[in-house]
């Protein structure tokens, strides 16, 4: 009635042509080959929002003084068990991992102004961290005195050893400048470019050197890679739930470790940035009302854990599917240019990062811009190009006309048929006969 | 064929792309728009949560869906557009002097934790003198009184309380109230760094000068001032510059009939304006608030994106917003008059303090002796009766009689609101409900909530 399918029967599992209808209102006309960037959501669930959202409308203050709380925290429940989490509490519910960092790093802030934390402390993060988290970190950690490490990594990447040697480094390099890491902040899947980061063996080194607090941004975990939080060790982890597990834009949780009770110290603990009266509350509650806003994307987990069961192995079955689609994808895009994939496949997770042909050209960010509107415009192809600066700024003169400088990041989601992928690999290639160089490209005009 | 009718922000009709109507909405219309509420509630609590037209909501759902369409092609040419399209109506509709003041944010809750993270961070910084003071009024709403506590006392500054008389009867008492508490918070040296005024109070809910106690704080010296206007926008007029506030944030979900959820934040062009960023970060931290606001990682900006629909809306009905207004105002002192009657007490404040909502006294036989009472009667109003309506617990105050009615002391007030969905049986309905409770003999204490 509410979407809520903790009484119902077990559906069964969804044929092609029922996945097709619960994507139906995808553009038909694009090879939408990015979920990455900005998730899916069935209709199945977006329906069950909508029943949510009227009973909102219909009659809201008995939906908020009875039904927001209890649907809430069953929300909640249910990404405890999904990521392995032993207590509920430990389970904050928020917009997205930007919230969720910003939350976190408002907290390191105050520690930095509380005197926990001395100036010239250092936080550790890798290069290839999210531009919001890059900017978090600048607004409240180097504002409030705090140093900041990145930790360079390598790309194209051949091994896991390779990220771990850098980290070490990072680390170290800390120590030598007499600097306390107080902490670590840690991507599960990078962004762009995509690689998983071995997060395990990352959190392992913090807590042998120290690190205070690790705060994993998996804003791509769930239902793209493993996750068992307590396996992973980290203090605190976020991931968003509309990228990889069908929910609608938007929710993502936030973990932490420490239980953030109410009656504990409230300055030890971590407080939404929007105050409203159940601050002090602990975190969860706090997150469960900041202010009149529609929360029913928090309320339909529940249904997109049942959208899931319909699929052979839950969403661990749908993740290898996918993994092994887009692995299977990358290294046909990659043979078709002659060129490479970004990483091996087992430090993929449903994205993989495929090498564009050299001679297209892609000389900067604005180059790699341009050329993936032109493949929406053109070719109806909807995927994000990495520029890969470092490498192009290193280019010997010998190599000009034949180094890898862009990279697609093609996605695969249960929606996604080889006919997307295979719309995308004849659309370079003709570019490629064309002799098309994004220097032949007008600037866009900006929105 | 157009009418040379004023419809109050006429200047508005150009930018929507309907034919002007030449007749009005219709009494069948409006109950369509609101076929979504729930019937057989007596609705007249629209101060809490607001309402949202049937309209309005079609047009959110086609950018939800639009988004879902095709996020990607969404994000990088339409979102921006459609956000600077609702920024600049609501820069018309309030008289801001640059569109680059107006932010839309989710609530006015998220206004108030804006410009609070801006002072706290003045007194963690070092800008600011710890003790250094900030001005609220005591019935301030929980949220502000909380981020308050959040980002100003933990930083080391101080909280001055200004006491609201209530019941009151002329704005007088609040300006003698507002000074007295200004003299305080100056006590002992101290700067005063922040007021918060509320242009129209939640809990009992008034409306105050707002624009002569912005004055008094410039005499003041108070160095920045914040109006949370949260029911304000569709209520009242509201004219930002001639109000003179640095800060002023109104709900667009409440009074002005958008979706769930969506505020603007003004800040007008100064020095401290520069500092107020959204917490929650993004690429587009240091690009200016408005901007900041308008991607904060993805989510549903639909609501925000739906504001024009909400324009189209009120310009459907005779005189626009201010029509609106204006019929909502006469309701809903003419309804407060007839439970104030039919129940023997009073109004808690003159209808010129009042916009679209009204304190009523309750029976003091209901003997509301607490919080808890308040809201137990609430309850039971809306589980028997099928009414929607919040109470004030009005405790007695020391050296003070109270009011009275013929059988004792007035210790609470409903609020009802008028909207234009409401109906004279909504408010019989409570009339009548709270009769038969005092006819019945019933102490709040004794009423059943299940």
């Amino acid at each position: 009635m509410n979407g809520d399918a903790s009484h119902s029967k077990k559906k069964p599992k969804l044929s092609p042509p029922e996945i097709s209808a619960e994507f139906s209102h995808h553009d038909p006309a694009v090879a939408r080959i990015n979920n990455g960037s900005f998730g899916c959501c069935p209709r199945s669930v977006t329906a069950a929002q909508r029943d949510w959202q009227h009973q909102f409308l219909r009659q809201p203050d008995n939906f908020f003084l009875n039904l927001l709380q209890p649907a809430i925290s069953r929300s909640r429940s249910l990404v405890a068990s999904l990521v392995n989490a032993p207590h509920v509490d430990q389970i904050s519910l928020v917009d997205n991992a930007t919230t969720a960092a910003a939350i976190f790093l408002q907290h390191c802030a105050w520690s930095f102004a509380e005197g926990r934390f001395n100036p010239g402390d250092a936080a550790v993060m890798l290069h290839y961290a999210y531009g919001a988290v890059k900017k978090s970190v600048e607004a409240y950690i180097t504002r409030a005195g705090g140093h900041v490490i990145e930790v360079d990594l390598p790309f194209p990447v051949k091994s896991e050893d390779e990220i771990i040697t850098e980290f070490r480094k990072a680390l170290a390099k800390g120590k030598s400048e007499g600097r306390k890491v107080r902490i670590a902040v840690i991507d599960h899947v990078t962004s762009m470019p995509a690689v998983v980061i071995p997060v395990k063996e990352l959190v392992k080194i913090c807590r042998e050197e120290g690190v205070e607090q690790v705060f994993v941004d998996a804003a791509h975990g769930i239902g793209c890679v493993d996750v068992d939080v307590q396996e992973i060790g980290a203090d605190f982890y976020t991931s968003n739930l509309h990228k990889w597990f069908f929910c609608p834009p938007s929710v993502a949780f936030l973990y932490c470790r420490n239980q953030s009770n109410a009656g504990g110290d409230t300055q030890l603990q971590l407080h939404h940035p929007v105050v409203s009266h159940e601050y002090g509350n602990g975190l969860p509650v706090e997150s469960g009302w900041i202010g009149t806003r529609d929360y029913s994307a928090q309320l339909v987990v529940p249904s997109a854990a049942e959208f899931v069961e319909r699929f052979p192995g839950g969403i661990d079955g749908i993740k290898t599917a996918n993994h092994s689609a887009v692995v299977e994808m990358g290294e046909m895009l990659a043979k078709a240019w002659g060129t490479n994939l970004g990483s091996p496949p087992e430090m993929c997770g449903s994205m993989i990062m495929v090498g564009l042909p050299a001679c297209l050209g892609i000389g900067s960010e604005s180059d790699s811009l341009k050329l993936r509107t032109h493949l929406r415009d053109c070719f109806a192809v909807e995927v994000p190009i990495y520029f890969n600066k470092r490498r192009h700024d290193r280019r010997g003169e010998e190599e000009a006309g034949g180094v890898i400088t862009g990279y697609v990041r093609i996605s695969y989601q249960v929606y996604n048929k080889v006919e997307d992928y295979e719309r995308l690999r004849d659309a370079v290639d003709k570019l490629v006969n064309d002799g098309f160089t994004c220097a032949s490209l007008v600037e866009p005009e900006s929105d | 064929m157009e009418t040379s009718e004023d419809h109050g922000n006429g200047e508005l009709n150009h930018l929507t792309k309907k034919p002007r109507l030449t007749r009005f909405i219709t009494e069948s219309a409006i109950a369509d728009e609101f076929a979504h509420h729930q019937p057989g509630v007596a609705r007249i609590n629209n101060g809490s949560f607001g309402s949202c037209p049937g309209s309005v909501l079609s047009s959110q759902r086609e950018w939800q869906l639009k988004f879902l369409r095709q996020p990607d092609d969404f994000y990088f040419n339409g979102l921006r557009k459609g956000i600077l399209r609702s920024r600049t109506l609501v820069k018309d509709l309030v008289g801001a002097a640059d569109v680059e003041e107006v932010s839309l944010i989710d609530n006015a809750t998220t206004g108030a934790a804006i410009v609070l993270q801006q002072i706290g961070r003045a007194f963690a910084e070092g800008r600011f003198d710890r003790n250094d003071a900030v001005l609220m009024f005591h019935c301030a709403f929980q949220a502000v009184k909380k981020s308050m506590e959040a980002y100003v006392r933990r930083a080391g500054g101080s909280v001055i309380e200004v006491r609201l008389p209530f019941p009151i009867l002329c704005d007088e008492e609040i300006i003698t109230e507002f000074r007295k508490g200004l003299e305080k918070a100056k006590s002992n040296g101290r700067k005063v760094r922040l007021a918060i005024i509320d242009h129209i109070t939640s809990m009992p809910s008034v409306v105050t000068p707002v624009k002569e106690l912005v004055r008094i704080c410039r005499e003041e010296g108070v160095d920045q001032v914040f109006v949370d206007a949260a029911h304000a926008i569709g209520s009242v007029e509201v004219n930002v510059q001639e109000i003179g506030a640095d800060f002023y944030v109104s709900n667009l979900h409440k009074w002005f009939f958008c979706p769930p959820s969506v505020a603007f934040l003004y800040c007008k062009k100064s020095g401290s304006s520069l500092d107020a960023h959204h917490p929650v970060v993004s690429h587009e931290y240091g690009n200016g608030l408005p901007t900041e606001s308008s991607w904060i990682g993805t989510r549903d900006y639909s609501s925000q994106l739906a504001v024009p629909t909400a324009f189209e809306f009120v310009n459907s009905f005779e005189g626009g917003i201010r029509g609106i207004m204006k019929r909502n105002h006469d309701e809903v002192v003419k309804m407060g008059e007839m439970l104030a009657e039919s129940w023997g007490t009073n109004l808690g404040a003159p209808p010129e303090m009042c916009a679209s909502m009204v304190m009523v006294g309750l029976p003091s036989r209901l003997y509301v002796t607490s919080d808890d009472d308040a809201l137990r009667l609430r309850s039971h109003l809306r589980a028997y009766y099928g009414v929607e309506v919040p109470i004030h617990y009005q405790g007695p105050r020391d050296g003070e009689d109270g009011v009275k009615d013929e059988y004792g002391i007035v210790t609470a007030y409903v609020r009802i609101s008028h909207q234009v969905y409401n109906t004279l049986d909504d408010y019989c309905k409570l009339r009548d409900a709270i009769n038969q409770i005092v006819d019945n003999k019933k102490t709040c204490k004794t009423l059943l909530i299940e």
